[in-house]
């Protein structure tokens, strides 16, 4: 294909990109230098690095930063290892997978805002398993700002796992039986056959879910806002903080807003850095 | 065959099968409660220990939800059945016949038409207007991420140049980037343009084809175009990566063999090509679908009264009381039933995109 063809293909979908992606984090970068207020849209005022001084001084920040980095480093593994399981699971049943298959999907699909408060209601008064908790240990049970953190964490493993499970298992279909087979004369039990046959067949796929899971978790937003809204601040992540400082009602702080945001960027860029690098060599090898 | 080998082999299967169970358990559970949850009376919600079974059964949280004053649920109901039914039945003939797409087309007017028809029927509520907006929303979403894509997505796949390969990975980076780094700036952006508008007169000018008789003026902020817009932008990377993959699979020689032919490039891609690509189309669309049907940030931030379900959802659990429990779950199992239709239709389109995507991406 040549140059003309191949941009007279491409330049919807560029143009696209450009004027809504790439010029808008221009213009990001551009707000975090300025002091702009939600009521006065009309006034950016040049201030430098104000907005960033302020936030990296706000305990609020580091709050909700600390809160991101715990939500990553808990939902990421156990998400990983249990999809890999369920997985595992799903592709030695023969009678009734897509049954199965169906039902687990379902909390990856649902509206993440709705399964947040469905799984929500089981824990409010009057709920099942605050009931069941209450039966068990004769305490009352509530959600507070001590335990909201980690029923987000666990209403998120419930939510993303689905993902990393239906993509491994996708990987399982495509092992060679054969291999397996092999394996299993030279009498390699189920474990060694996990680490020698099966985990070397999905090293890519791991890497990929792994990458998707920790940009999704670093993002998080839709479950913090059910779960913490304005009642647990504490518990607010690193994007909840974002929109909270730049849109709340009459002092939303339109740049500081920004400049939050560009941390942000910054922040999941230094982690995908090698990553980007390495799928540039590899599409640059493909072409040559 | 040694029967004791047997005996543990069933043992594991039934080990197996506990274990699904229990993940099975573990994943509807709280979409379980939430359906007892919405069919209870208000006494049985706010009772302290669960009434779990044996308790009176009614529809009003749905009727709150959806609509207004006195309906005779009966007749609502049977306008529903009436509609399904027929649903089912073009796609039971569009199965079966050779060209089923007619067919199917015409599931979506049927499905279309019953629900912009409900409001000169009965009394609605507001819900029933975001319902409209999610589908404009969804709809929209869908067509343009679509189409933009497959052509991009060709290009891509066929085009050996560097600057393919820069593009590929500018929007893999983008793919990482947290909605913050748009919606901010889309909302100051769109909030300069519809300035420029107001002040210019421009916005208030009669243009025949954009100018419904229901907007008077035009604008970005709070209409269902920016959030179309928004989410057609951050969609572009994933749809592009996916329709790549797909497309590499395509042995080039086809669309040769067919330009050989006096086809142009265009006709062999339109004719040959994407006829073949329907299956990615599908997987592509499901997530697509998935992407703006559950969209909540966008939304709160660049429409504030043009809802779509989602954040209308989140606004009504804002009370407290007993009565808003019971409407809030009615509402979620109403959001989540189309959803659970379509994994039900398209499951295995949905598991082979992932698998694609993932294996190439």
């Amino acid at each position: 294909m040549n140059k003309r063809t191949f941009w007279g293909f491409t330049v919807p979908s560029v143009a696209v990109m450009l004027l809504l992606m790439v010029f808008p984090l221009i213009t990001t970068i551009w707000l975090g230098f300025q002091k702009l207020l939600l009521r006065d849209l009309n006034n950016p005022e040049w201030v430098g690095l104000a907005n960033y001084r302020e936030l990296l001084s706000d305990p609020a920040f580091w709050a909700a930063f600390r809160f991101t980095m715990l939500f990553t480093a808990i939902v990421v593994p156990v998400t990983m290892v249990f999809g890999l399981g369920a997985a595992l699971l799903l592709d030695r049943v023969g009678r009734g997978r897509s049954i199965y298959l169906a039902a687990m999907l379902l909390p990856f699909i649902v509206t993440p805002v709705v399964g947040s408060l469905v799984y929500k209601d089981l824990f409010e008064r009057g709920g099942l398993l605050s009931w069941a908790w209450e039966t068990v240990t004769n305490d009352a049970f509530a959600v507070n700002s001590g335990n909201v953190k980690y029923l987000i964490i666990i209403q998120s493993i419930w939510a993303i796992m689905p993902f990393a499970m239906i993509t491994f298992f996708a990987g399982l279909q495509s092992l060679p039986g054969d291999r397996v087979e092999a394996a299993q004369i030279d009498g390699a039990n189920f474990w060694r056959n996990l680490w020698h046959v099966t985990l070397p067949h999905l090293r890519v796929l791991i890497l990929f879910v792994g990458l998707i899971t920790i940009m999704d978790a670093y993002r998080v937003y839709d479950q913090v806002v059910v779960w913490a809204g304005n009642r647990f601040i504490d518990a607010h992540s690193l994007q909840v903080y974002n929109v909270r400082i730049a849109t709340a009602f009459d002092i939303g702080r339109v740049g500081k807003g920004n400049a939050m945001a560009v941390l942000t960027v910054i922040g999941i860029f230094v982690v995908l850095i090698p990553f980007l690098w390495r799928s540039y060599k590899d599409q640059i090898a493909e072409r040559t | 065959m040694n029967p004791l080998k047997n005996i543990k082999l069933s043992w594991s299967r039934v080990g197996l099968h506990a274990a699904l169970l229990a993940l099975v358990v573990w994943s509807v559970l709280p979409f379980a409660w939430t359906i007892q949850t919405s069919i209870k009376f208000t006494r049985d919600v706010a009772a302290k220990k669960p009434v779990l079974w044996g308790y009176e059964t009614t529809a009003n949280a749905y009727k709150a939800f959806w609509l207004d004053g006195d309906v005779n649920m009966w007749s609502f109901l049977l306008y529903i059945l009436v509609a399904t039914g027929i649903c089912v039945a073009l796609g039971q003939i569009g199965k079966r016949v050779r060209y089923g797409w007619p067919f199917f087309t015409a599931i979506i007017v049927v499905i279309l038409g019953a629900i912009w028809r409900v409001p000169s029927i009965w009394e609605v509520q507001a819900e029933w207007q975001y319902l409209k907006n999610s589908i404009v929303v969804t709809v929209l979403t869908m067509a343009i991420s679509l189409a933009i894509g497959l052509l991009a997505g060709y290009g891509l796949a066929r085009y050996t140049g560097i600057s393919g390969a820069v593009i590929l990975i500018v929007a893999l980076g983008f793919r990482a980037l947290p909605r913050t780094a748009f919606v901010l700036p889309y909302f100051f952006g769109a909030n300069r343009i519809d300035d420029w508008l107001e002040s210019s007169g421009v916005g208030a000018w009669d243009f025949p084809l954009i100018n419904f008789p229901w907007i008077d003026t035009l604008q970005i902020l709070d209409t269902r175009l920016a959030i179309v817009l928004a989410l057609v932008a951050v969609n572009q990377p994933f749809t592009i990566w996916m329709f790549r993959s797909f497309f590499m699979e395509v042995p080039k020689e086809i669309e040769e063999a067919a330009m050989m032919d006096g086809a142009t490039r265009l006709e062999a891609f339109r004719k040959v090509i994407v006829p073949m690509m329907w299956p990615a189309i599908v997987a592509t669309g499901l997530f697509t679908l998935l992407l703006a049907y559950n969209e909540y940030l966008f939304v709160r931030v660049l429409a504030p009264t043009q809802w779509t379900l989602p954040v209308a959802i989140v606004s009504l659990t804002g009370g407290e009381s007993s009565r808003t429990i019971t409407e809030a779950a009615a509402a979620s199992v109403s959001i989540t039933l189309p959803i659970v239709v379509v994994i039900i239709l398209f499951q295995k389109h949905l598991v082979k995109g992932l698998g694609a995507g993932a294996v190439k991406g």
